[in-house]
């Protein structure tokens, strides 16, 4: 895909034909090596950096904004989250704060980090907003054409697999996304960890982002393979709660979503402030009575 | 010298002194060997129905697969090539999708038809920067689009090897498609109920198959706007077939 089409000794009889005039800008363009000739369908759907080397370009200037790698770069992507998700006898609960911020700045308190692909599929967002949603939407579209094209669902394993592929094949072009493709197939509940450097992980368990280590911490300490769906919600519910308080780039809303044998229903937002004061009233109760 | 019209039917890109494309003329021929195909339009629905030549008792007839979805709300009814109108509605599938990507709105059965066309019209030798490989003749099919979209409500619109779409209220393809579409033209009125549309295209098959009508051998579709597009099950065929 990325190889030069160039031909040494171009056949005069080319001139004037469009072989010749896209090898003339192969040319023109930084030697012409890296010049990508990308086809719809094909990663390549957006364009990329009109530079001789896109991916050391995008890794020089849109690396993850984690770490020190990124300390030259002009665009600065910062951002946090608290999402998670697990599995239990009841299905699955995918779980997630509404804080979208650039740097000290909170852009917004009402993003939505579920991303709906299909009545049977639920991805979560962390890390670049767009990316996620991008991809997110671009999977939605590859598993309806999987459903029209061989008339049954897509499993969630195949359908993790294909953003992974896509992952994979933009490493290191910039992109930042930690995902958890979560659904109900023939095999079952099932739920995947997707990030950007093609990573695939099944599990039981996930929480993704910067609020990530509080919620794992509350998910360790109370997750259960029986819990009760009313349980699973309140476990959901606080983890969520637990990440927006001690981590400054979680907040707003907690939206939770439930994931049965007949696709996902949305279960609560709530505002993790009034979440703050039930729980404190909870606290003071269970204090009074030791 | 004059040349005779056989010197023109080999190009596909090459017109006759009389202005024919003799390739594109021969692959319309085409789609008059094919099964039947009807498409009625009506003010709740459209309906697609095909018949399905079994050409052996030993033939799987679920296997027969005549009627495709395009998306939730476009069905295609095809007759001629089979192998052809594959390539064509996996295009329009496409499409249809890239269409709900691109602008988060269901594509329009119009667009989706011109879509569909711009594939039928591609052929020939095409050019040396065309990177995907190109059909190197015209498309042998034909197709019925059903669809329903809110800017015109229910649609048919009927596509053919020269990459030509039209609108019909009623149409019928394939090779008993000249019956077919005098009887359509006979009973066919704009006020029709979905039900009453499903028995005429059932009936209109009826009179022109040779074999004798069955729930095996017909397939039959509806598009509506309450529910999209719906294959019908066997018990529904059977339904339609009882009240004929």
């Amino acid at each position: 895909m990325f190889g030069p089409t160039l031909v040494i000794g171009n056949d005069i009889l080319d001139i004037g034909t469009s072989k010749f005039d896209n090898e003339r800008d192969q040319r023109a363009i930084g030697g012409g090596a890296m010049i990508p000739r990308f086809a719809f369908g094909e990663p390549g759907q957006f364009d990329v950096p009109n530079v001789a080397d896109p991916a050391h370009f995008c890794r020089n200037n849109f690396a993850s904004a984690c770490g020190n790698s990124d300390a030259n770069q002009t665009v600065k992507f910062a951002k946090g989250t608290t999402t998670l998700a697990f599995k239990f006898d009841g299905g699955i609960i995918v779980s997630v704060d509404s804080r979208s911020t650039m740097g000290a700045y909170i852009a917004s308190g009402t993003v939505k980090k579920v991303i709906e692909i299909n009545p049977f599929l639920l991805g979560t967002m962390a890390g670049g907003a767009a990316d996620c949603s991008f991809w997110e939407r671009n999977l939605g579209m590859q598993c309806r054409l999987y459903e029209l094209r061989n008339k049954k669902r897509i499993t969630v394993a195949a359908a993790s697999r294909l953003l992974a592929n896509t992952m994979s094949s933009y490493r290191g072009y910039g992109l930042s996304m930690g995902t958890m493709i979560t659904g109900w197939d023939e095999t079952g509940p099932q739920l995947y960890y997707v990030d950007d450097d093609g990573t695939r992980l099944h599990g039981r368990y996930f929480s993704v982002g910067s609020g990530s280590t509080y919620a794992y911490g509350v998910l360790d300490t109370y997750y259960r393979k029986d819990l009760t769906v009313d349980e699973a919600i309140d476990l959901g519910k606080r983890a969520i709660y637990h990440a927006c308080h001690r981590d400054a780039m979680s907040g707003s809303i907690n939206n939770l979503y439930h994931v049965t044998k007949d696709g996902w229903v949305k279960i609560h937002a709530i505002d993790v402030n009034d979440m703050h004061y039930e729980y404190l009233e909870d606290k003071k109760n269970a204090m009074a009575s030791s | 010298m004059y040349l005779t019209r056989s010197e023109y039917d080999r190009g596909v890109n090459t017109f006759s002194p009389e202005g024919r494309l003799f390739q594109v003329e021969y692959a319309i021929e085409a789609i008059k060997l094919g099964s039947t195909a009807i498409g009625l339009q009506t003010k709740s629905g459209t309906v697609l129905a095909v018949e399905k030549r079994l050409t052996s008792t030993l033939l799987e007839p679920h296997s027969v697969e005549k009627i495709a979805e395009i998306d939730v709300h476009i069905g295609a009814a095809m007759s001629g090539l089979v192998a052809d109108a594959r390539t064509l509605v996996d295009h329009a599938r496409v499409e249809a999708q890239n269409h709900r990507f691109t602008y988060d709105e269901p594509i329009g059965v119009e667009a989706l038809t011109q879509g569909v066309c711009d594939l039928a019209l591609s052929f020939g030798e095409g050019s040396d920067g065309d990177k995907d490989k190109r059909m190197s003749r015209p498309f042998g099919v034909a197709l019925l689009i059903a669809g329903h979209d809110d800017l015109h409500g229910h649609q048919l619109f009927f596509s053919d090897p020269s990459g030509t779409f039209v609108r019909y209220k009623a149409k019928a393809i394939g090779a008993g498609s000249e019956g077919a579409q005098s009887t359509l033209s006979e009973s066919y009125n704009e006020d029709m109920t979905l039900e009453e549309a499903e028995e005429l295209a059932l009936s209109t098959l009826k009179q022109v198959m040779e074999e004798k009508i069955s729930t095996e051998n017909v397939e039959l579709a509806r598009v509506t706007k309450e529910k999209g597009y719906h294959n019908a099950t066997t018990e529904e065929v059977g339904a339609v077939l009882e009240r004929l």
